[in-house]
């Protein structure tokens, strides 16, 4: 039995001809699907990503609320696990040993860490995503909180704790990420007790999810609830959910911008290629088209056809372009997830299904146009129209072309592109947007490197002073004497350039609701390079710098003065001048000036640090070690080097690299496609050429330069557009950081530089017209001669 | 005027798929310099092959081709091209000009193919459509030719670079009988000065009116190869 609709369809299926019998075509298409999928599901993928991480994330790992320390020598294994049926507590996690140990790393301090005794990283609450490497299962094993990299311990390396007798190694068999970082490391539970200092009073953590948490509010009474469970005394410290969120979305919103930004470019362009790439095929099948129809096809059979000749391979193109886009998606949402500051990141289900489908439907909308007049064509039009392009289109561009003096193979090839206006639009818009992406990619990563080294100062400010040393720490204050030393051993070194005390308190100004950070500099402090976004670096007696958010918090502007309150004595109160706005991204107010502008603070318990420049030449390390030295073991100050940037900056910048080598790559793609789709029309012309002489170097040489028109306009248009661009995204990072910045920041491209970046256009152009140019380098002239 | 052979067949056999019966076998033939040969024979029997190999446009599965006394059957693709540039011009039954191009400009281009200089090339192009009877249309784009127009710019075009050997295939093909009989009195004029031509066509009464030795082929094979009767 057969339905009526399947005689309907037999001449389709028919029509269609077989996907297999128009190989090249089918794969194209199949190929150019595959990729716009692949990016358009890893755009999805970052968008989703950049909203709310860190509540995707907590949600994820069942994030702990709050995470209680307890002294275990005030509460009892039982009173802890009573607290888990307090009212209001939805689940808990614990006890779990905790140890804050000092740790060395290549014989340099590494720093204070808590660690935590945890057999398994998973868990009813708190469930710790590992990223590398495996869950301690041994003593001496520890897994660190974040990722490997950076400059910082790998996987395999070794950790002393210092302090504990017996200065314990620790070999780092792993890494992972705790969303609301419930501790620094985790270690085997047993491993805990022999990283204990003597003296020091055992203690554990508890890790709660509340059912009211979404406040500072609700979080402090479910602390005073645990409290009230507890001995008295037994609670230490509570750590709430509020500050790693405050944390983690500071960091991510400053991401947000960019992510978006490249988002937007793949998809934009996966649609254009898209609808290049399958408007075209049917169109180079109105011939056939006309064919058909001339043996009796119905217009609604021929548009049928069309559309499941394409469709077929844009199916198979989708379900793999999904398929490679989650594959392709792992190693970015790693890195996303990392500079978000959350464990780990997945590509929605949602992403997965509305990519391929919404790419589906394009691939049927671009079809459905030239389907639809291939349909309403007689069949003579249809065949006449599938033959060439349009007759007169270009013939401008060849006679100018002919003209000029050279090699003709190249002339032919520069005029080429005036033949299809509009295919060489879409391909001038895929180079235009690869290009973009590749000029903004290393414009923004100049953007970030110099955001990096002028909030961290590792250029200007290769070495500090700060107190680490065995006898620093909170309540034990240098002696002066020891300050002196530091003083005493810098200027005693040949190698400093400049070396600068500087002194830190909390300061109020009437208009700020909250303590302003006040620095003072104990001299010259110009070349320790705080980026100046307006005005300039005080160079006054009664002239301070101040940050963005003092400003803001302020109301007042470069140029006004202002009331600092430093605190009690004869210089409580001074008048200072705002000689300018200085780059230090913080939600916190803050001030610099010199110690002789606020007295109040430049005072010797408000020595916090020494900012040190060197010669040019030397060595960082060696003078560390040699301030080290100079100062003794027993110092309370310690000499370390500044690194560049911090995990944010790097990660961030491995994240642009990433999201701009895959658009130059799809961009080349969608190249690739249009030249080969141009190559195949015009296969018959080729052939001519051959059989009048061209050679196979002058037939690369024509195909190369007719994609150079393009080439050249896509580089005139992407230089200025990735400048604006990124001056756009890094303006837009830096208001979601509460900060404004300098101008140097955007000024990354200088004419030679971007003139050099603008190559990337015809790189991307010449990458995907190489492979399309060879093949008809090698094609046959007899077989060209008589191909349709 | 009859010299040494121009082209050289030896034991030429063309295959295109494995197990198919060859599009040419063991075909072996001599054309003089000067001489003008017309290959005739019915649809499939192997003309186009022929002359496609002749070309270079093709290579043999089997034998040796030498043209104008270089083999081409064991030279590169650039090699062939090269080869083509210098030493054939091809005259297409459907002019094969290139659309986008002006009628000088198709004429120009296998001379700047072949690296001839600006100013040489153009005077040749320009004395060839003066010899063509077509340069008032130079400027003009082959659509707005005739048919008679665009087949005497195809020859023009395969003449540039002054040919040892003309191939045309069905030069006549496209056109009415009042063009076809022009376009053949120009190819006997061209014979006339010295230009060796091979002819491929089923037109017996053009091979009759203009070619000294007829090859007819069958199945791939040499039928007679003689002079019309």
């Amino acid at each position: 039995m057969s339905w009526p609709w399947t005689h309907w369809l037999g001449p389709v299926r028919t029509a269609t001809g077989g996907v297999l019998r128009h190989k090249v075509q089918a794969v194209a298409i199949g190929l150019v699907v595959l990729v716009s999928t692949a990016s358009a599901t890893l755009g999805l993928a970052l968008l989703a990503a950049s909203n709310t991480p860190f509540q995707h994330a907590f949600g994820a790992q069942d994030g702990a609320h709050v995470t209680v320390t307890v002294n275990t020598a005030r509460a009892s294994a039982a009173d802890l696990a009573a607290t888990r049926h307090l009212g209001g507590v939805t689940a808990a996690a614990g006890p779990f040993a905790e140890s804050v140990v000092q740790t060395e790393y290549g014989g340099q301090p590494f720093g204070q860490m808590a660690l935590a005794g945890r057999a398994s990283a998973g868990g009813p609450v708190d469930d710790v995503v590992l990223n590398a490497g495996h869950w301690p299962d041994g003593p001496g094993q520890v897994v660190l909180d974040g990722s490997p990299g950076g400059g910082g311990p790998g996987l395999g390396s070794t950790l002393t704790v210092t302090g504990v007798p017996g200065a314990p190694k620790l070999i780092v068999v792993g890494f992972g990420n705790s969303v609301t970082s419930t501790a620094d490391g985790w270690v085997t539970p047993g491993e805990i007790t022999r990283l204990l200092a003597p003296g020091v009073p055992p203690s554990a953590q508890m890790l709660y999810r509340f059912t009211h948490a979404a406040s500072y509010g609700e979080v402090r009474a479910d602390v005073a609830e645990v409290s009230r469970a507890l001995p008295p005394g037994a609670v230490t410290g509570a750590a709430s959910w509020l500050a790693a969120e405050l944390q983690a979305t500071s960091n991510g919103a400053i991401m947000e911008p960019f992510v978006v930004a490249f988002a937007l470019i793949g998809l934009a362009m996966a649609v254009l290629i898209v609808g290049n790439v399958v408007s075209g095929a049917v169109v180079a099948g109105y011939q056939r088209i006309g064919v058909l129809k001339s043996i009796g096809l119905t217009p609604a059979q021929v548009v049928l056809a069309y559309l499941s000749r394409v469709g077929w391979p844009a199916l198979a193109g989708c379900l793999a372009g999904v398929v490679a886009g989650n594959v392709l998606a792992i190693p970015v949402l790693h890195n996303s997830a990392g500079a978000y500051g959350v464990g780990s990141q997945q590509v929605p289900w949602w992403a997965s299904v509305v990519a391929p489908a919404g790419m589906f439907a394009l691939v049927l909308l671009a079809g459905f146009g030239p389907a639809l007049r291939a349909g309403r064509l007689s069949a003579a039009e249809a065949i006449a129209a599938g033959r060439a392009p349009r007759a007169g289109r270009g013939y401008a561009a060849h006679r100018l072309a002919a003209r000029l003096r050279l090699p003709r193979p190249a002339g032919l090839g520069l005029a080429a592109p005036f033949a299809r206006p509009a295919r060489t639009a879409v391909t001038l818009a895929a180079i235009a947007f690869g290009a973009t992406a590749v000029i903004f990619a290393f414009g923004l990563n100049s953007s970030l490197s110099r955001a990096a080294a002028s909030q961290t100062h590792s250029a200007t400010v290769p070495v500090r002073v700060e107190q680490s040393g065995p006898g620093g720490g909170p309540g034990q204050m240098p002696s002066a004497a020891q300050d002196a030393a530091v003083a005493a051993a810098l200027r005693a070194q040949p190698g400093t350039l400049h070396e600068v005390a500087v002194y830190g308190n909390g300061v109020k100004v009437p208009g700020i609701a909250g303590t302003v950070n006040a620095w003072a500099f104990g001299g010259d402090a110009a070349w320790t390079g705080y980026g100046i976004i307006a005005g300039h670096w005080y160079d006054a007696p009664g002239e301070v710098d101040v940050n963005t958010a003092f400003l803001d918090q302020s109301g007042l502007a470069v140029g006004d003065t202002a009331t600092v309150y430093t605190g009690t004595g004869p210089h409580a109160q001074v008048t200072v001048r705002v000689a300018g706005e200085v780059f230090d991204p913080d939600s916190q107010a803050r001030m610099f000036g010199s110690t002789q502008t606020l007295p109040g603070i430049g005072t010797p318990a408000n020595l916090q640090l020494y900012d040190v420049a060197l010669r040019p030449g030397v060595s960082t390390a060696a003078y560390v070690q040699a301030v080290n030295g100079a100062l003794g073991g027993r110092s309370p100050w310690q000499a370390t080097s500044q690194h560049d940037g911090g995990q944010f900056y790097s990660i961030a910048s491995g994240l642009v690299g990433l999201l701009a080598i895959m658009v130059a790559v799809a961009a080349g793609l969608g190249v690739l496609n249009t030249v080969l789709m141009t190559t195949r029309d015009r296969v018959h012309d080729l052939g001519v050429f051959k059989a009048l002489g061209m050679r196979p170097g002058q037939v690369l040489t024509m195909v190369v330069c007719s994609i150079a028109v393009p080439a050249v306009v896509g580089a005139a248009i992407a230089a200025p557009a990735a400048v604006a661009l990124n001056t756009a995204t890094v303006h837009a990072m830096a208001g979601t950081a509460h900060t404004g910045i300098p101008a140097g920041f955007t000024q990354v491209f200088p004419p030679s530089r971007l003139a050099l970046l603008s190559l990337a256009a015809v790189a991307i152009a010449v990458a995907g017209a190489l492979l399309p140019a060879s093949w008809a380098a090698r094609a046959r002239p007899a077989v060209a001669l008589h191909a349709e | 005027m009859q010299q040494g052979p121009v082209i050289r067949l030896d034991g030429v056999t063309k295959t295109y798929q494995a197990g198919a019966p060859p599009a040419l076998a063991d075909l072996s033939l001599d054309v003089a310099a000067g001489e003008v040969a017309a290959v005739m024979g019915p649809s499939g029997s192997g003309k186009s092959t022929l002359l496609n190999l002749i070309a270079g446009l093709d290579r043999p599965t089997a034998g040796t081709i030498t043209v104008a006394g270089r083999r081409i059957d064991n030279l590169s693709e650039s090699g062939l091209a090269r080869f083509r540039a210098r030493h054939v011009g091809i005259i297409f039954q459907f002019f094969n000009l290139l659309d986008d191009l002006t009628v000088q400009d198709n004429v120009l281009l296998p001379a700047q193919l072949a690296g001839a200089s600006r100013r040489t090339a153009r005077a040749r192009a320009r004395e060839l459509l003066e010899q063509m009877g077509i340069e008032r249309h130079r400027d003009d784009y082959p659509a707005r030719l005739s048919g008679g127009q665009r087949q005497r710019v195809a020859i023009a075009r395969a003449l540039v670079n002054s040919p040892d050997l003309l191939l045309a295939d069905e030069p006549t093909g496209a056109l009415d009988t009042a063009t076809g009989l022009a376009i053949g009195r120009l190819l006997q004029q061209l014979n006339a000065g010295g230009q060796t031509l091979v002819l491929v066509t089923h037109d017996p009464a053009l091979a009759e009116r203009y070619a000294a030795r007829t090859v007819r082929l069958l199945d791939g094979r040499l039928a007679t190869a003689g002079v019309p009767a």
